[in-house]
C-alpha cells in the first residue's frame, strides 16, 4: 500500500515538475497582461528542439540550450504579434500552438524518419545522499535529474524575485491591472509585457526539455498533449498567486498520476474523468465559487500609448 | 454651440502615423487577405520542397482533394458550414462585446445532446421528426453550456473569455468519458476491438444529402447558409441588432439608456452556444453518424478564428469559412496523393491566420478587432 502511495506521489512531482516550470512564467506573463496561450506550443517546440540538439550532438546539455533558444524564438514572434502588433492574444496564442504543432510534426517526418528520435541522450536522476531515502517524499523530490533541480531553482527564484513584496513584482502587476496608468507613471509597458513573454518562452522551453530529455529520452508527435494548456489553467485555479499555483500544479500532476495507480488502489476510475478534474476545479476557482478570485484586469488587452 | 460630438475612444495618435505611413490600398482588407495568402503559400511551397514533391504535383493533390470530385466539394462544404455556423455565432455574441472562445466545448455538449438522442430514437422514426429533434438537442445542450459562463459573468462577473476557455476542456473531457463507459453512450462491446465511440444514429435521424448521391453534402450547409443570412439581417437592420453593437461599445451607457444589458449579453453568449451546439449536432448526424472521442477535431477553435478574422462581418464568415474548409480537406488528399505530411497545410493556415492578425492593427481604427 505505501509503495503505491509513494508511487503516486512520486509520479505526480515527476509529472508537476514541467507544468510547475512553465506556469513560473505564465504566471508573470499574465499578471503582466498577458494571457499566453502558446505555451503549449512553446513546450512543443522545446520538447522538439531539445530532443534535435541532443540526438545531433550526443549531449543532452546542447538539447537543454536548443530547448532555450527554441522557446525564446518562438516567444519573441509571439510577442512581437501579441504585444507589439497587438493582435487578438487568444488567436495568436491558439494559433501559435496549431503552427508549433504542425512544425514539430513536419519537422520529426523530416529530420527523424521513422523511429530515429525514439532514443535520445538525457539526463540521469542524481539521489541527493540521505535525503532521498526519507519516505514518500524523498523519492519524490530527491531524485531529479539535473534539468529538474534547476526547474526547482527556476520556480522558486521567479515566484521570490517578482513576489508582491520587491518593486518588479509591484510593477508587473501595476502593468497587468492598468497599462495606461502604469505607463503615465513612467513604467515601461511594452518593455515588460515583452520581457515577460520571453521569459515564459525560456521556462516553456525547458519545461519541454525537461519532458522529452528528463523523462521520457525521446520525441513523438505532440508529445505535450496538452501540458502546455494545463500550466495555462494552473495559474487561473491558483489565482493568479505563486503558492495556490504550486499547489494547483501538484495536484494536478498527482491527478494525472492517479489515472495509473488508481488500478493498484483497487479504485475504478474513468481516466477521460480525472484528466478534465482540473478543468472544473479552475472554474469553480475562478468563479469565486472557491476562495475570493479576480483575474488582473488588464489581462488580454493591448496597450497602445494615447489610445 | 452645440456640445462636441460624442465619441467612444479617443483617437490614436500613434496610429494615426501608422496609418499615414501606410498607403490605402495596402490597408484594406482585401490586399491584407491576398498578401497573406501569397506568404503563407510560399511558406507552404518550400513545405512541399522539403517533403521531396514536386509543386505541380502537390498543386495538382492540393486542387484534386478540393474541387477534384463531387465528394471532395461535398465533404469541403460540409466542414465549411461547421465552422461557419460557429463564427456567425461568435459574431452576434462579439457585436455584444462579448469573447466566445468556448466553441469547441459548446461543440462538443452539442454532440453529446444529439447524440444522446439520436441513439435513443426508435429505428423507424421518420426523418421529418427525427432530424429536427437531432438539432434541436444540440441547439439546447450548446445554449447550456455557454449559459454557464453567461451566468458565471452576470452572478460573479467572471470574464467569460476565460470561462468558456476552461469550459471547452470539460466539455471535450465529457465527450470522452461518455464514449468510454457503457452505462453512458458508449455502443455495446462486443469485442476487444469495440471502438470507444456511440451506436450509429437510426436512419431519421440522419442529416439528408442535398447534392445526390455522389456529394456528402448535406442539409447543414442549407442551415449554414440561412443563418448567416438571417443573422447579418438582424444584426444589421433590426432593433435587436442595433441594441447588441450599443452594449458591445458601452454596457455602462446602454444601462443608462434602460437597456437589459446583463440579459442581451447573456442571450448572445447562448446564441453563440446553441449555432456552435447544432454544428457539433451536425457533425454527429454526418456520415459515419457516431460520436467518437475527437469528433469535433478543432473545428471550435477554427471557427473562433474565422469569426476573428472575419471581424463582425457576415460575409466575410462565409467566405473564410470557404476557404478553410476547402483548404483542410485540400491538405488531406495532399498527405495522400503527394505524400506531403498534412501537417503542412496546418502550418500554412495557421500563418496565414497570424499574418492577417499580425496586419490587423493596419486595417482597424484602435488595433482592436471591432
Amino acid at each position: 500500500m505505501s509503495a503505491v502511495v509513494e508511487e503516486l506521489v512520486s509520479g505526480g512531482v515527476r509529472l508537476a515538475v514541467p507544468l510547475l516550470l512553465a506556469s513560473s512564467g505564465e504566471l508573470l506573463s499574465e499578471r503582466a497582461g498577458v494571457l499566453n496561450l502558446s505555451v503549449e506550443g512553446m513546450m512543443l517546440t522545446g520538447a522538439f528542439a531539445g530532443a534535435t540538439g541532443a540526438l545531433a550532438s550526443g549531449n543532452a546539455g546542447v538539447g537543454v540550450l536548443a530547448a532555450l533558444a527554441a522557446g525564446l524564438l518562438f516567444a519573441a514572434l509571439q510577442a512581437l504579434l501579441s504585444v507589439v502588433l497587438r493582435a487578438d492574444q487568444i488567436v495568436t496564442g491558439i494559433t501559435a500552438n496549431v503552427l508549433a504543432l504542425g512544425a514539430t510534426t513536419y519537422g520529426s517526418r523530416v529530420f527523424f524518419g521513422d523511429g530515429a528520435a525514439d532514443s535520445v541522450p538525457g539526463f540521469d536522476p542524481i539521489p541527493v545522499p540521505g535525503l532521498h531515502s526519507v519516505p514518500v517524499l524523498g523519492p519524490a523530490l530527491f531524485e531529479q535529474t539535473a534539468l529538474g533541480y534547476a526547474a526547482f531553482a527556476v520556480a522558486a527564484v521567479l515566484a521570490l524575485g517578482f513576489s508582491r513584496r520587491t518593486s518588479w513584482g509591484l510593477a508587473v502587476d501595476a502593468i497587468g491591472e492598468d497599462a495606461t496608468t502604469a505607463d503615465r507613471c513612467g513604467l515601461p509597458v511594452r518593455a515588460v509585457r515583452f520581457a515577460a513573454v520571453l521569459l515564459t518562452g525560456a521556462v516553456s522551453g525547458l519545461a519541454g526539455a525537461q519532458l522529452a530529455l528528463s523523462e521520457v529520452h525521446a520525441f513523438s508527435d505532440n508529445i505535450t498533449g496538452g501540458i502546455g494548456y494545463l500550466a495555462v489553467v494552473a495559474v487561473i485555479a491558483g489565482r493568479w498567486r505563486a503558492w495556490p499555483t504550486l499547489v494547483a500544479c501538484l495536484f494536478f500532476g498527482v491527478a494525472q498520476s492517479l489515472q495509473f495507480a488508481a488500478p493498484a488502489l483497487g479504485l475504478h476510475l474513468s481516466a477521460p474523468l480525472l484528466t478534465t478534474l482540473p478543468y472544473v476545479i479552475a472554474l469553480l476557482a475562478v468563479s469565486g465559487l472557491v476562495g475570493r478570485s479576480r483575474a488582473p484586469s488588464g489581462l488580454t488587452v493591448p496597450f497602445l500609448r494615447g489610445a | 454651440m452645440s456640445p462636441p460630438p460624442l465619441t467612444l475612444s479617443a483617437p490614436a495618435p500613434a496610429l494615426r502615423t501608422a496609418h499615414t505611413r501606410i498607403a490605402p490600398v495596402l490597408r484594406h482588407p482585401v490586399t491584407v487577405g491576398v498578401l497573406a495568402v501569397v506568404l503563407a503559400g510560399a511558406v507552404g511551397l518550400g513545405l512541399v520542397k522539403g517533403a521531396g514533391t514536386g509543386p505541380a504535383v502537390a498543386w495538382d493533390a492540393l486542387v484534386e482533394g478540393m474541387f477534384g470530385s463531387s465528394y471532395a466539394v461535398g465533404s469541403s462544404l460540409n466542414s465549411a458550414a461547421v465552422l461557419a455556423l460557429i463564427a456567425t455565432g461568435f459574431t452576434v455574441a462579439h457585436r455584444a462585446g462579448l469573447v466566445n472562445v468556448g466553441g469547441e466545448g459548446q461543440l462538443c455538449a452539442g454532440g453529446l445532446a444529439a447524440a444522446a438522442v439520436g441513439t435513443t430514437l426508435p429505428a423507424g422514426v421518420p426523418a421529418a421528426l427525427g432530424v429536427p429533434l437531432v438539432l434541436v438537442a444540440g441547439c439546447v445542450a450548446g445554449g447550456a453550456w455557454a449559459g454557464i459562463a453567461g451566468r458565471l459573468r452576470a452572478r460573479r462577473g467572471t470574464s467569460e473569455v476565460i470561462t468558456t476557455l476552461l469550459l471547452n476542456f470539460v466539455g471535450v473531457g465529457l465527450v470522452s468519458v461518455a464514449v468510454h463507459e457503457e452505462a453512458l453512450l458508449r455502443q455495446p462491446v462486443t469485442s476487444s476491438e469495440t471502438l470507444p465511440q456511440s451506436a450509429p444514429l437510426p436512419e431519421g435521424a440522419r442529416l439528408p444529402l442535398i447534392g445526390g448521391v455522389e456529394s456528402p453534402a448535406t442539409a447543414i450547409v442549407v442551415i449554414a447558409v440561412v443563418a448567416a443570412v438571417v443573422t447579418g439581417v438582424v444584426l444589421r437592420h433590426t432593433a435587436v441588432g442595433l441594441r447588441l453593437r450599443s452594449v458591445g461599445h458601452s454596457p455602462a451607457a446602454s444601462a443608462r439608456l434602460g437597456l437589459p444589458v446583463v440579459r442581451l449579453e447573456t442571450g448572445s453568449l447562448a446564441f453563440a452556444g446553441a449555432a456552435a451546439g447544432l454544428a457539433g449536432a451536425a457533425l454527429v448526424a454526418i456520415a459515419p453518424y457516431v460520436l467518437a472521442e475527437h469528433f469535433s477535431s478543432g473545428y471550435g477553435f477554427s471557427g473562433l478564428v474565422v469569426g476573428l478574422l472575419a471581424r463582425g462581418s457576415l460575409t466575410a464568415v462565409a467566405a473564410v469559412s470557404l476557404l478553410f474548409g476547402f483548404l483542410t480537406n485540400g491538405g488531406i488528399n495532399l498527405q495522400l496523393a503527394a505524400g506531403v505530411p498534412a501537417s503542412s497545410v496546418q502550418i500554412v493556415q495557421s500563418l496565414l491566420v497570424l499574418f492577417v492578425a499580425a496586419a490587423m492593427f493596419t486595417t482597424t481604427r484602435n488595433g482592436r478587432a471591432s
